[in-house]
């Protein structure tokens, strides 16, 4: 967008300062996902531990990006690409702190798991918590350097995060069916998966905010499931 | 961004700028003005749909109030100034030399920045007008006295002192009296000159929730500063940068998205 | 001077002990606090001085007029006209002369300066305007005797006699420049936006001038004319030469009429008392006419104009 700043040096240091606590909450949550990741694919049992212990500083982080946020809004009368920034700001903050909860369950939930000898395959699992993981990750980078094509990139990449659900249903199901016995270790890998789905589904969120906010348009309701070229927003921006 | 049924019904209405349901009341098409040598207005296209509240902003200087004074023909009271192009206003060009001034100031009012009630009676202040154009009996101007105070929400207020001086009013009062003179020569479109920067702003939000009714009534061209005032009030929004209309637009769309940098730069602030 | 709050060491709390060392930031540093209060001083004493001197002189003049005046002042002072000395007179005819010629030539000056101001504030443009106004502030300075020897040439001259019209004339014409500098200045002050508004309302030029600008500037206008009344009721030497004064009645402005500034001019040189006597009344009369009207403008037009 633009590149000049803010006549009112403290008006552009407060938006700086909603930036930097963005990017502190994302660094948290992505760091939360991979050690989530890490206890039920590795078994990791430290990981395990430390995902729910970062949840209050992620929590802490969101309130403080509220606070700062309605205080820009009341003091500033934000327009345009601010006024954009600071509310998609207000949404982003809470999907990250959603997808902090959900790692910390997926965490939680590790413990309780125990498959050692049960013959059930992590492999889809594994290949689901990377692309959540490199979906994430990816949607982080587009948030610091607003960059609405890589937000694009993300949300479109999302359709496979939600294949990958599909097929470890219906994986899980097969597992149940076949042994009774399995059928405590799949319902908490089942929702192992759905919260990893979840967290896509968040980071797709974000991917549409950071796109509102660097654009002003609003990306469509209905996700395309096929390329994106067909739907993608006719107005070029600017 | 277009606007969503569910916000086109909000009172006040989000309509968007330039399209069929409001038909144009004034049509600028390429107007230039001078102050001598100074090109103070640029090229100008500009439709100002019927009964909708057009605001215009942009830094001081960059020819809103010009612009505004061209409608009715302000300019003329100063050698050196003078416009080319096309004003369009009933079938007329409004800046041919064969207009009839006074007829087209009756029909093209304006409110300035300061209050200026003239140094008479309350009720002569809306007289004043009301006789340079029609005859009246006496119990037909009390009328029209009456109803453009009621409409501009001062009768209550002044009704028991209309021959006191309208000088003695609170500086709102005296905006509001300034508003009901210029309906009272029942004109179809108001301008507007920062109507409101002498104002507090209890007196603000009054004029501001005039405009809202007025303009079922008027076509309304607003010049303000305050861009909150220009987000409040207008439908859409025209930006004026160095004598040139940069963007113009629904209201919603010029404070949420602009489409020119300039614009963006101008209202959230990044002007050096 | 200073009051207790800002004398040095004023509103000391007792209770607070400043520390060792620490400045106290309520005094002024070195000498400078004394040379300040001296400089101070000085100052305000010599304005004293100077308005105690203006006032006293002021004082004087008018205990003098009281003292000498008021003994003469009786009702044959209005009743009877001037005589001959020893006779029992009045100034009868000098005060309704007086009265006429002020009359006439504020009637005659005040709407022509009237239309001028209104010239060279909302017409007059360029050279012509500039010239208007560079002589109206000519006329304005010129030493009156000069107008009453310009009207002398110009009308008794011709005419062959002198007369209470041409006394007025040239009272009418020291009156112009008053009215037009006044009424151009109060009307420059209307504010524009003033002007703006009636125009925006469809009002022609002339409208808007006559009804809201001159009513706008009512008191300022009216105001220099008073104070036009003010400065020609007291003038003594253009009607010299074009009055010349009488000492019986005279209805007709075309014969020479008397006035209280002339009458006073004759007798008070004169070495019969009792005229000196009538000179110092007549004196005391315009006197208090003057002041009157002087408090006329500050009183009854200053407070209720805007």
């Amino acid at each position: 967008m633009t590149e000049t700043s803010h006549t009112v040096k403290s008006y552009e240091q407060e938006l700086e300062l909603l930036r930097n606590i963005m990017a502190r909450m994302g660094g948290l949550v992505e760091r939360q996902t991979s050690l989530a990741v890490a206890a039920v694919i590795d078994r990791n049992e430290e990981a395990a531990i430390e995902a729910p212990d970062l949840d209050p500083q992620v929590d802490e982080l969101e309130r403080e990006a509220e606070t700062l946020a309605i205080r820009i809004l009341a003091l500033r009368s934000p327009m345009a690409v601010d006024l954009r920034e600071i509310v998609s700001a207000l949404k982003i903050t809470g999907d990250l702190e959603r997808i902090g909860d959900y790692a910390s369950s997926i965490a939680r939930r590790s413990m309780k798991l125990d498959i050692a000898d049960s013959g059930i395959s992590l492999t889809g699992l594994r290949s689901m918590g990377r692309l959540v993981q490199d979906n994430l990750r990816r949607v982080i980078d587009a948030l610091s350097q607003r960059d609405r094509d890589r937000a694009i990139e993300v949300w479109q990449a999302d359709t496979a995060v939600d294949e990958f659900y599909t097929s470890m249903f219906r994986e899980l199901m097969t597992y149940m069916m076949e042994d009774p016995r399995s059928i405590t270790s799949c319902i908490h890998l089942l929702f192992v998966a759905k919260n990893l789905e979840r967290i896509g589904d968040h980071a797709t969120n974000i991917a549409e905010r950071i796109y509102y906010a660097a654009t002003g348009q609003m990306l469509p309701a209905v996700r395309p499931r096929g390329g994106l070229a067909a739907s993608a927003p006719s107005r070029p921006a600017e | 961004m277009t606007a969503s049924p569910a916000l086109s019904g909000l009172p006040g209405g989000l309509s968007l700028p330039q399209n069929e349901t409001h038909r144009p009341m004034i049509s600028v098409r390429n107007l230039d003005f001078y102050y001598g040598e100074h090109k103070a207005l640029r090229n100008i296209s500009l439709n100002f749909p019927e009964r909708c509240v057009t605001g215009m902003i942009g830094p001081s200087g960059c020819g809103k109030s010009t612009l505004l004074r061209v409608l009715n023909r302000m300019y003329d009271l100063y050698p050196g100034q003078r416009a080319t192009g096309e004003v369009l206003f009933d079938d007329r060009n409004v800046i041919s030399p064969d207009i009839d001034l006074n007829r087209l100031r009756a029909r093209i009012g304006m409110v300035f920045q300061k209050p200026t009630p003239f140094p008479m009676s309350i009720y002569d202040n809306i007289a004043f007008g009301v006789k340079l154009h029609e005859t009246l009996s006496r119990s037909e101007m009390n009328d029209r006295v009456e109803d453009v105070l009621r409409r501009v929400a001062l009768w209550n207020e002044v009704k028991d002192r209309l021959h006191a001086s309208a000088t003695a009013m609170s500086g709102g009062q005296q905006q509001r009296l300034c508003i009901a003179r210029t309906i009272a020569t029942k004109p179809e479109v108001i301008l507007l000159d920062e109507p409101t920067s002498a104002l507090d702003p209890v007196s603000t939000a009054r004029i501001e929730e005039l405009l809202d009714e007025l303009k079922k009534e008027f076509t309304i061209a607003i010049v303000t500063h305050n861009m909150q005032q220009a987000a409040r009030c207008a439908d859409q929004v025209a930006f004026f940068y160095l004598g040139e209309l940069v963007e113009v637009d629904s209201t919603d769309v010029i404070f949420t998205a602009p489409r020119e940098a300039r614009t963006q730069d101008y209202i959230t602030g990044r002007f050096g | 001077m200073s009051g207790a709050g800002s004398s040095p060491g004023g509103g000391v709390r007792p209770d607070v002990a400043r520390p060792e060392g620490v400045r106290d930031r309520w005094k002024t540093p070195g000498g400078l606090a004394f040379r300040r209060q001296f400089t101070d001083r000085l100052a305000s004493g010599f304005s004293y001085a100077a308005t105690t001197v203006s006032v006293l002189a002021l004082a004087s003049i008018v205990w003098t007029l009281l003292s000498r005046g008021l003994p003469g002042l009786t009702l044959l002072t209005f009743t009877h006209m001037t005589a001959s000395p020893g006779q029992e007179g009045g100034l009868a005819n000098a005060i309704a002369g007086s009265l006429f010629q002020t009359a006439a030539a504020i009637a005659l000056g005040a709407p022509l300066g009237l239309m001028c101001g209104i010239y060279l504030a909302d017409y007059g443009q360029g050279k012509l305007a500039s010239t208007v106004r560079f002589v109206s502030d000519m006329l304005l300075s010129a030493p009156s005797i000069l107008i009453g020897l310009f009207v002398y040439q110009t009308i008794v001259a011709p005419i062959g006699h002198f007369s209470g019209f041409a006394g007025a004339i040239a009272l009418a014409i020291l009156a112009l420049p008053i009215v037009v500098r006044t009424t151009e200045d109060m009307l420059r002050l209307v504010p524009v936006s003033m002007r703006e508004a009636g125009i925006a309302l469809g009002a022609s030029k002339w409208r808007v001038i006559l009804f809201i600008c001159l009513r706008a500037a009512k008191t300022g206008v009216m105001t220099g004319i008073l104070l036009a009344v003010a400065r020609v009721a007291g003038e003594t030497a253009p009607l010299l030469f074009t009055s010349l004064g009488n000492s019986g009645w005279s209805f007709s402005p075309a014969e020479p009429m008397a006035s209280l500034p002339v009458t006073i001019y004759q007798y008070a040189g004169s070495a019969f008392t009792d005229w000196a006597q009538m000179a110092w009344t007549g004196a005391l009369l315009i006197t208090l006419g003057v002041l009157a009207i002087n408090i006329l403008v500050r009183t009854g037009f200053g407070r209720n104009g805007t």
